[in-house]
């Protein structure tokens, strides 16, 4: 073993890499044997060589604070995370059937409600949704499909089981930096990929154009694409323009686009007004149209709703399919599988408790402690409450919040979620990681191989977004049988 | 093409244009002064005043000396011209234009932000400026040489070269004024000797040493230099040619609705400046006015093509004033 690996200590959590103790899986057999051929200084190098290629590439986020908007170097561990092919094909699977639920549940919603009308779930729960939204009754989306891109968070507990933690399906960020980590890692490591048979990545743009055309109102030939940005102010800005970009459709912001007189979408070009037909809107719900929703929004585009309904451009996300994507709802997934597809779930859900029923509620005040605190609506990590690392006050700041607002929060038990070998200084330690997949459906499901490992770099920390100080790895998806 | 990316777009050829030419300029204003003896005065205070920003200069400086206007031209954030604060700018138009351009051009521009961010103590001494002025110079070049070679040339790359010629003739209509007010104030016969000296440095700042030999063939003289850097169509900074080239690009744009021969005025204006008969005085207001036509055509490029600002206050908040 290679003097980098001196520090590494796996107990009872899952190591993506590992058994306990040194020894490799066998799906990571390869990586190691190469990581055990590299010094101190070697790794380093290849460090190096990584910071630079994204600081050149200008691959950045940017972070809200009080000092304003700072763009900044996407964090990247150079050690990529592997999964074995076998393994990816069956979550693959139970990711197509999660996401074909959730949008008959959708499209359900906001026409004859029968999953609410069968008692599968509370009614209360869709009317008190801050996501649900009374303006898309009766819409009907191509194909039925509400949510065409959806982001799931997917967790490994200790006993190696790969949970599903949560389903983004408003504007789910990330894949950029998917695609872009994997032309570092072709920088840095060549050699590696030599002997390693992996999973390519790279089609997805391609998917997400093919997806977007097939869901155009009209079937034109080649309909106009525009992915629509809030602007370069926003975190995700890059992603943006890194997808307009690889499918060659315009990067557009509100101001860019009319709502015509006949109801339908232009841009203003240089050679005067061009319709729009599909939209790739990166921008929620609510700034989407200042004539519904929110007045003061200078993001969106006047009259947006009105083309949409009258079927003359196709957004996606469709407006409203968030109300899918609360952690409320997210709890009665299983079961959607079960109604819409006569299927039992391929993927687990973590246990949910509801604060909005009493009795569970009643459990989680009492076990605050040790659970893990989420508020139904938000994204990026924000106002949770992780209990088993939270001081006595936190804890206490919670149970009120949780209790005068019981609708607005869920728990979970708090998982030992899985580690992979992190570059920290110049050894490999375990940290948390994640994964995010993306799944497209349109008129065909697509999942990409693999997806984006979040790792959270700070030692013992379960956090991985980005915004807090999360990075992220390349994720390889290792076919054995192919050596 | 969406009337805001050809807005950016077009800022981020004269936003690196005008990098290139503060570079060029103190380049070239460094190597005047090695070439005069000491006690000839061919100040530094010049290069604010051609660039109309005295009063900003004096808010934050006491003298005008080399070190101080060689970091308020270069290095200094608080002037919005400044080669950093240009290249600043340009990125920024970049990065919202990124899907246009191929990601080398990118990644060069960027590369060039990173350089001079690391790099802003170098200038006060004149052998680590001289260093950093020839990596923007040549970065610069290698950008423009980027996007000839690897880009299609479409109304994307017209937008490049309509903002990169405007900025060109205004700059170099400034450089003539540098020459009119640095002649203006060698008032003595010794001071005169050195005409040429400067005649021929005005000629290496717009690249035209070469292109002038062979041209002109005669020794350095004052009015042929202006003659030629005014009215030649073939010198790529010589005013003429750039108007040149901004016709040719404005002919291949769609709805050019009544500039073509607005541009056309305006060749017709340069190639009837007779720098015989006028005096130095006159040159300069002709300059002058020469450099307001310039605005006035950026004004109806901007009408005509780009998002009109009823909607799009942040776009222009982003551009600094039109220089002068």
């Amino acid at each position: 073993m290679s003097k980098i690996w001196e520090n590494y200590k796996i107990d009872a959590t899952y190591d993506e890499l590992m058994h306990s103790g040194i020894q490799p899986r066998p799906v990571g057999h390869s990586l190691c044997q190469y990581l055990n051929s590299l010094s101190e200084e070697d790794i380093k190098q290849r460090k190096t060589a990584a910071e630079l290629a994204i600081l050149e590439m200008g691959i950045s986020f940017t972070v809200y604070s009080d000092e304003g908007n700072i763009d900044r170097a996407w964090p990247f561990d150079i050690i990529p995370r592997i999964i074995d092919t076998q393994e990816w094909h069956a979550i693959e699977k139970g990711l197509k059937q999660r996401l074909k639920a959730l949008n008959c549940f959708i499209s359900d919603v906001y026409d004859q409600q029968l999953f609410i009308k069968d008692g599968k779930m509370p009614s209360e729960i869709i009317n008190s949704s801050k996501n649900f939204l009374p303006e898309c009754v009766g819409m009907k989306p191509r194909h039925n499909v509400w949510a065409n891109i959806c982001g799931s968070d997917l967790v490994r507990d200790e006993n190696g089981t790969m949970y599903v933690l949560e389903d983004n399906l408003r504007v789910p960020s990330g894949v950029s930096y998917m695609l872009e980590n994997r032309v570092i890692t072709k920088r840095i490591f060549p050699e590696l990929l030599e002997n390693i048979s992996i999973l390519p990545i790279d089609d997805y743009p391609a998917q997400l154009q093919d997806m977007l055309s097939s869901i155009a109102s009209e079937q034109s030939k080649s309909p106009q694409i525009v992915v629509l940005t809030p602007g370069i102010y926003n975190s995700a800005y890059f992603e943006h323009a890194y997808l307009a970009k690889q499918m060659g459709a315009q990067l557009v912001e509100g101001s860019d686009l009319i709502v015509d007189e006949d109801e339908c979408v232009y841009m203003r070009t240089i050679e005067g007004l061009q319709k729009v037909d599909v939209i790739y809107r990166r921008i929620d719900d609510d700034f989407l149209d200042p004539e519904v929703f929110n007045k003061d929004s200078t993001l969106g585009v006047p009259g947006l709703m009105r083309a949409w309904k009258a079927g003359n451009v196709a957004l996606a996300n469709a407006p409203g399919a968030g109300v899918a994507d609360d952690k409320v709802v997210y709890a009665y997934v299983p079961e959607m599988i079960r109604y819409y597809l006569n299927e039992e779930p391929l993927l687990p859900n973590v246990p949910t408790y509801l604060c909005s029923d009493p009795e569970q509620l009643a459990y989680v005040v009492e076990h605050l402690a040790e659970l893990v605190v989420k508020p139904a609506n938000e994204s990026g990590g924000y106002g949770m409450l992780v209990g088993p690392h939270a001081t006595a006050k936190e804890v206490a700041e919670f149970k009120k919040l949780v209790q005068k607002d019981p609708r607005n929060y869920i728990a979970q038990p708090t998982l030992s979620i899985s580690t992979s070998p992190t570059l920290c200084k110049d050894k490999l330690e375990p940290r948390h990681v994640d994964l995010r997949p993306f799944i497209l459906q349109g008129e065909d499901t697509f999942v990409t191989a693999g997806g984006l490992t979040r790792v959270a770099l700070v030692k013992g920390s379960l956090i991985v977004n980005s915004s807090q100080g999360g990075g992220s790895k390349d994720t390889w998806i290792i076919n054995l049988e192919d050596k | 093409m969406l009337s805001r990316s050809a807005e950016r777009i077009y800022w981020l050829a004269r936003y690196l244009e005008r990098t290139e030419n503060a570079a060029r300029l103190i380049s070239v204003h460094m190597n005047l002064l090695m070439d005069l003896p000491k006690g000839v005065d061919m100040g530094w205070q010049q290069l604010i005043r051609i660039n109309s920003s005295e009063d900003l200069f004096f808010k934050h400086y006491k003298v005008a000396n080399e070190r101080n206007v060689a970091n308020f031209l270069l290095v200094d954030e608080k002037n919005p011209i400044s080669l950093y604060s240009s290249l600043i700018y340009a990125r920024e138009n970049m990065r919202t234009t990124r899907e246009l351009l191929p990601d080398e051009a990118w990644e060069q521009v960027n590369e060039m932000y990173l350089f001079v961010k690391s790099n802003l103590d170098s200038v006060n001494n004149r052998r680590g400026r001289v260093i950093f002025l020839k990596e923007i110079m040549e970065g610069c070049q290698h950008f423009t040489g980027l996007l000839s070679g690897y880009m299609s040339h479409n109304h994307a790359y017209r937008f490049i070269r309509l903002g990169r010629n405007i900025e060109r003739a205004d700059m170099s209509s400034r450089i003539l004024e540098l020459a009119m007010l640095l002649l203006g104030d060698s008032r003595s016969s010794e001071d005169r000797q050195y005409e040429s000296i400067l005649w021929r440095n005005i000629l290496q700042t717009l690249n035209a040493l070469l292109m002038y030999r062979q041209q002109v063939r005669s020794r350095v003289k004052g009015d042929d230099v202006l003659n030629f850097l005014l009215r030649d169509t073939a010198l790529p900074r010589a005013i003429a040619c750039c108007i040149s080239d901004i016709a040719g690009t404005i002919e291949k744009l769609p709805n050019n609705d009544g500039l073509p021969e607005k541009v056309a005025e305006l060749h017709k204006y340069v190639q009837n400046i007779d720098t015989d008969k006028t005096t130095q005085r006159q040159l300069r207001k002709i300059l002058d006015d020469l450099q307001s036509r310039l605005g006035s055509l950026h004004n109806d490029i901007s009408e005509n093509w780009f998002l009109v600002s009823e909607i799009a206050p942040s776009q222009s908040q982003e551009q600094t004033v039109e220089a002068g």
